[in-house]
């Protein structure tokens, strides 16, 4: 098997899992039970929520542990139904000027879980240009005073393209302080969904300037289902999931200590090596694409190339079907993707592709390529001669038809 | 030159064999996926999406055209709508059979000729033999009950590359051809309501109705149900009654929204001689027995038994057990599917 598609999932290494396997067994407390054992529980879990805090700069106690990047996401956008509460409360002791509707604005190309739970809200889009990157033009003129989120993925998760989050955090900052001269006093907040990178990029939540940031364990070798939303001081956030109050009350719900520990091992074994694993993607990537310059037909790459995370290659053979590309692949166990897993199950067109202006024929014949710690240069190279076997019978078989 | 045919394919075992069947007689078989009418309930995922993944990898893998014909609209208007219709009538429609006469020899069949195809294929259980719809080798499999207003133009061109396998054989086919979703479960009912059931899928659109359920011999009030066009006679589940032996239901007032059940098997209410029916479709009128006297099939599946036609009317020597209004009840003659008709109220 050569396994391209780590933007989709990623193995559990042998560490994560060992350390894991304490917390279901031997360790199997409720953390918030009275007797002593249960304590240890408690006490792993909070050291691993502090791993994962510090690997993004901040502490334990700003973290909401979920069960995974979607739910932080959806629970990251109740900044915004907090805010109309509280307004009103406080507007209905003083006076009855109506409260403006708060506005969510989110990159046209962020991922379901984002797109889907913005429908709750009241919300618009910004565009992107060719390569996916932010109109920042757009994001400004669409700063209306009542906007108070802005949600944009650290890197897309179909294109790889990384956002300049430090850069629209300015944006905002400078925004909010006009809105202030002015008097006006809405809160102005940026999120954004770290799901893709983790590994290779060093992010740290005050030069980010993020106020949200969504975190996944399943893309750096974590245990699926386990994610945390970290929160910033100046949000306030209204629980989805009520019950037992963990979490500050924000999540309910048993911790899921296993989990988390097993996320803090597999963000420690990549702290501190986002720049050599950079490096050591960068050559692959560039190693499986000289591979594929021996293709009859070079593929067109997508995104940006000076904004993309190292591991990712996204393509597209113009002309050629991709999912007979996966299936043709996948009878020779080479294992790619085509846009996002969740936008193919849907059997739509992928929004991102769109949204960068592709033709339909280079939406067609389009894969993502993303490379992991299942990949070297030997397999590498073999995937590139595969894929050129292939696509050279596909287009062999197109002049037939 | 070699003839083409259009295959269905929706993913399962049965249409996937099919292809390469075709491909073994030497047809240029080109595959088609039908995307009918689906929609997401909430927390329901229609698995169309899936299957036609399935099927354009079998397709790919025998390296034969493949295409999706976008039937959602048509399979809207002709099958979804008119089973509403008819459940909210109280009567106990079958899609399957509408899908197949509207859909699947109709518009899939005039869409492929019009495209060049010779003749149009599908995985049903049933044999097509000079311009007759037969009974398939697989008694256990025979499809026909499904097919029997399918018309005459398109049995005609059709043909059913399963028509002589059994069930067994076929799963043992697509072993030896590694056809990736040979073991797959088969997908089991109407295709657009998912692993949910038709009831959970009708009370989205129709109204729920609480009403009583009383016990047809004591008029005694048992239990009471959310609507009585959810429950067919016959039906022996979801009553809200404890204990005992299992209730059947035995009778509907749709007005007064009562649903009638009893204990007794062999209630007179169950059981009939005679069944009236409309809507008769006669594949051809020459081929049914002078005196009347056919086979008759009361459900899929179920065994072959003598009747006598007249008119509109079936007689039975033993009585049977009721047949809920809407159902179809299927003719034969030998192994000849002489047609069918629905059963009135």
């Amino acid at each position: 098997m050569i396994y391209l598609d780590h933007a989709a999932a990623t193995p559990v290494s042998e560490k994560v899992l060992k350390s894991m396997i304490p917390y279901l067994t031997e360790t199997f407390f409720n953390p918030s039970s009275a007797y002593l054992p249960a304590k240890d529980a408690r006490e792993a879990y909070e050291a691993a929520k502090n791993k994962i805090a510090n690997f993004i700069g901040a502490k334990g106690n700003d973290l909401v542990i979920t069960s995974g990047a979607t739910e932080a996401n959806a629970l990251a956008f109740t900044a915004i139904s907090s805010r109309i509460d509280r307004v009103a409360k406080m507007r209905q002791k003083s006076d009855s000027t109506p409260v403006k509707k708060p506005t969510l604005l989110v990159l046209e190309t962020e991922h379901a879980s984002v797109l889907e739970n913005a429908k709750n809200y009241d919300f618009e889009t910004i565009k992107v240009d060719k390569t996916g990157l932010i109109d920042l033009s757009d994001l400004k003129q669409k700063l209306t005073d009542n906007v108070e989120l802005v949600s944009v993925s650290l890197a897309n998760n179909e294109l790889g393209t990384i956002q300049p989050l430090a850069e629209i955090s300015a944006i905002l900052k400078e925004t909010r302080l006009s809105r202030l001269k002015r008097g006006i006093t809405a809160q102005l907040l940026l999120h954004s969904d770290a799901s893709q990178g983790l590994s290779l990029m060093d992010i740290n939540v005050s030069r980010l300037g993020v106020d949200l940031l969504t975190l996944n364990s399943a893309k750096v070798c974590g245990p699926k289902g386990v994610g945390a939303l970290y929160v910033g001081h100046d949000a306030r956030l209204n629980p989805v999931i009520m019950g037992g109050g963990q979490e500050r009350g924000l999540r309910s719900g048993t911790e899921n200590v296993a989990g988390v520990v097993g996320f803090a091992t597999a963000l420690e074994a990549v702290h501190g090596h986002a720049s050599a694993t950079r490096k050591k993607y960068t050559a692959l990537v560039e190693n499986l694409k000289n591979e594929l310059k021996k293709c009859k037909v070079e593929p067109v790459y997508l995104g940006n190339k000076n904004h993309r995370l190292a591991n990712f290659l996204p393509l597209s053979f113009p002309g050629l079907d991709a999912e007979r590309l996966i299936f043709k692949l996948e009878e020779k166990e080479v294992y790619v993707s085509t846009g996002s897993a969740c936008s193919a199950s849907k059997g739509e067109p992928s929004h991102v592709l769109r949204a960068i202006g592709l033709t339909d024929e280079e939406i067609a014949g389009s894969l993502r390529l993303t490379l992991g710690v299942l990949n070297n240069e030997e397999n590498i190279k073999e995937a590139g001669r595969i894929i050129c076997e292939v696509v050279n019978s596909e287009y062999e078989r197109q002049k037939n038809v | 030159m070699s003839k083409t045919v259009y295959l269905g394919m929706s993913g399962g075992v049965d249409s996937s064999v099919s292809a390469v069947l075709l491909k073994e007689q030497g047809y240029k078989v080109v595959g088609v996926y039908m995307k009918n009418w689906s929609k997401d309930l909430p927390g329901m995922k229609c698995p169309w999406a899936e299957d036609l993944a399935d099927a354009k990898r079998v397709a790919t893998k025998l390296d034969i055209d493949f295409y999706v014909f976008d039937f959602e609209k048509a399979y809207k208007e002709k099958v979804v709508d008119y089973m509403l219709s008819e459940f909210k009538a109280g009567r106990t429609p079958n899609p399957d059979i509408m899908c197949n006469e509207e859909i699947k020899f109709k518009l899939f069949f005039e869409e492929s000729i019009k495209r060049g195809a010779d003749y149009i294929a599908t995985g049903h259980y049933a044999k097509s033999e000079d311009g007759k719809l037969k009974l398939a080798r697989d008694d256990n499999k025979d499809q026909t009950y499904f097919l029997y207003r399918i018309s005459k133009d398109a049995v005609e061109k059709t043909i059913f590359p399963l028509a002589d396998l059994k069930k067994p054989e076929v799963k043992q086919l697509a072993k030896e051809h590694s056809l990736s979703n040979a073991f797959k479960k088969e997908s089991m009912g109407v295709c657009f309501v998912g692993d949910v059931g038709m009831k959970d899928f009708l009370r989205e659109y129709i109204d729920l109705k609480p009403g009583e359920i009383r016990e047809l011999e004591t008029d005694k009030i048992l239990g009471y149900h959310d609507g009585a066009v959810f429950y067919t006679i016959g039906q022996r589940h979801g009553l809200y009654v404890g204990g005992g032996l299992p209730y059947y239901v035995v009778k509907k007032d749709l007005k007064k929204n009562i649903v009638y059940i009893s204990k007794n098997l062999n209630s007179e209410a169950l059981w009939t001689k005679e069944i009236k029916l409309e809507n008769i479709f006669l594949r051809d009128a020459n081929d049914m027995p002078k005196d009347g006297k056919i086979l008759v099939r009361l459900r899929h599946r179920a065994p072959l038994i003598s009747a006598t036609l007249s008119g509109a009317t079936l007689f039975f020597d033993e009585e049977i057990k009721k047949v809920a209004s809407g159902q179809s009840i299927v003719f034969y003659s030998g192994d000849i599917c002489l047609g069918g008709g629905i059963v009135s109220k």
